[in-house]
């Protein structure tokens, strides 16, 4: 048996991952965990509100005013990295010796990406008319949907899937 | 206070909030009175979101009373898998009484289509029946006087034939756990189902607050029908979560505070609309403001919907946090 490259067992026995994973404290890991699903519901959610209303839902809405969601989709990805991060800091060698967590990780940089194409394309110049907005939106927004909830599927299935809760001994 | 004193608390309430939901429905049809359907409408939405913590706290009674012999475990089961049927036919009761309501919001003059109103007025027949029989499958538990010179083992009449859309309580749960897979697809419609809530509502509430000003309020209300749809995907893919695993969740203070704080965002809902904060907001155009009482409820609404979220999150470090009598 091949082992999972040693730095994961540094970085599981740093005071700082040890404390993440074990403390009994309410603010360690469920307190990560718990802003990293904040930020999949403001970014998500905002970007399903903008998809859904390309797509055709709810047309008297009016598209242009709802670029401002860009700002809180943003502040959910950018919740989301940090919590990320320290999720990754507690669990190295549970996520990184999980193909679905490089899933997970191609899934969001797609969905980021779509999310600034969607910001450039559709919403960048603020003299298109709903129609032509709503035609160059509508597959990029198909797109955005399916790729966030592949993204979320995959982000759960990283309970269900890994090879090693910890480094083996 | 315990979870066996939460359940007595609760358990009439299904029972006698279907009847009372059922008999105003009927009242409101007699006298065609358009106030009164409303409100039996609303209390069936109302009583189908109390029969969630109803049916939680049974497992919790159960644990306590297991221990008492003279209780034949057969009864518990037979309650169990009676409220089980029952919880899941209120709910679809509960559903088709927030479609009646919005259906009504939105066609207010136009009338409303029998066909949903046939489909509440059956469904709610069904539920006041079946509750009943969950009340007497209870009674039948702790009231010995009741079933002195009854085999109970029998069951007769109608009562033969609803127990043969009962499930086995326990049969029920190793289906639940049978694959992995089944609960990893569970939990993740609980999530897809979270953001499809949140977005939708979070972006109402946010335009209350003043923040897409330039959105006029009626439009985006009309989102409240995928909010909607995201809270039964999670109300139903929450209840087969815990009959996969009851004791997993009903020992758990997360657990059930997240409960209360579903139950605080049905008060703030029936409070939104039945005060005229709805009324207020209702017809705003692009740029206008809403007044304060709109934007308290706006604000308590988005603060409780994080609340469920952190409180579900937390609910895999609290398991074991009640003791079980």
């Amino acid at each position: 048996m091949t082992l999972p490259p040693l730095f994961l067992r540094a970085i599981e026995e740093s005071g700082f991952s040890a404390w993440l994973r074990g403390s009994e404290s309410p603010f360690a890991f469920y307190f990560v965990l718990l802003f990293h699903t904040f930020g999949l519901a403001l970014l998500v959610g905002a970007n399903a509100v903008i998809d859904l209303r390309l797509l055709g839902i709810e047309r008297e809405i009016p598209l242009m005013p709802l670029k401002r969601l860009f700002g809180i989709m943003w502040v959910g990805f950018a919740i989301n990295a940090a919590s990320g991060v320290l999720l990754l800091v507690a669990y190295p060698t549970k996520a990184l010796t999980n193909p679905v967590f490089y899933i997970k990780l191609v899934l969001i940089a797609i969905a980021v990406w779509m999310m600034r194409k969607l910001k450039t394309q559709v919403f960048g110049d603020s003299s298109s008319s709903e129609a032509a907005m709503m035609a160059r939106g509508r597959s990029l927004a198909k797109w955005s949907l399916a790729l966030w909830i592949g993204a979320i599927s995959a982000g759960r299935l990283l309970a269900y899937t890994y090879t090693y809760l910890i480094f083996p001994c | 206070m315990n979870l066996a004193h939460l359940h007595l608390l609760l358990n009439h309430i299904p029972i006698i909030g279907a009847i009372i939901g059922l008999g105003l429905l009927v009242v409101s049809l007699a006298t065609k009175s358009d106030d009164l359907h409303r409100a039996s409408l609303t209390v069936l939405a109302a009583i189908a979101l109390l029969s969630l913590p109803a049916f939680f706290s049974g497992v919790g009674a159960q644990g306590a009373i297991r221990k008492d012999t003279a209780v034949p475990a057969s009864l518990v089961e037979r309650h169990e898998g009676s409220a089980i049927l029952a919880l899941f036919v209120m709910e679809v009761t509960g559903a088709l009484a927030l479609v009646g309501l919005w259906r009504r919001h939105r066609l207010s003059k136009a009338g409303h289509s029998s066909l949903s109103l046939a489909a509440v007025l059956f469904f709610s027949l069904v539920t006041a029946g079946l509750m009943a029989r969950v009340g007497s499958t209870g009674g039948d538990i702790r009231h010995p006087e009741i079933r002195v010179g009854q085999d109970l083992s029998a069951e007769t009449g109608l009562s033969a034939v609803v127990s043969v859309f009962e499930p086995s309580p326990v049969k029920f749960t190793d289906l639940m756990l049978l694959s992995k897979w089944w609960w990893a697809f569970m939990m993740d419609m609980h999530f897809i189902g979270l953001a499809l809530l949140i977005g939708t509502v979070g972006v109402l509430d946010l335009r209350m607050l003043g923040f897409l000003k330039q959105v006029p309020v009626a439009p985006l209300h009309r989102l409240m029908p995928w909010a909607m749809a995201g809270f039964g995907v999670n109300t139903l893919t929450g209840i087969l979560a815990f009959i996969g695993m009851p004791t997993y969740y009903t020992f758990d203070v997360a657990f059930w505070l997240k409960m209360l704080t579903l139950l605080l965002l049905g008060l703030n809902a029936a409070a939104f609309y039945l005060s005229d904060a709805f009324q207020s907001v209702e017809h705003l155009g692009a740029g206008e403001d809403a007044p304060p009482l709109a934007k308290f409820f706006a604000a308590s609404s988005l603060v409780l919907w994080f609340a469920v979220i952190a409180l579900g999150r937390y609910i895999q470090s609290y398991t074991d946090t009640i003791p079980v009598q």
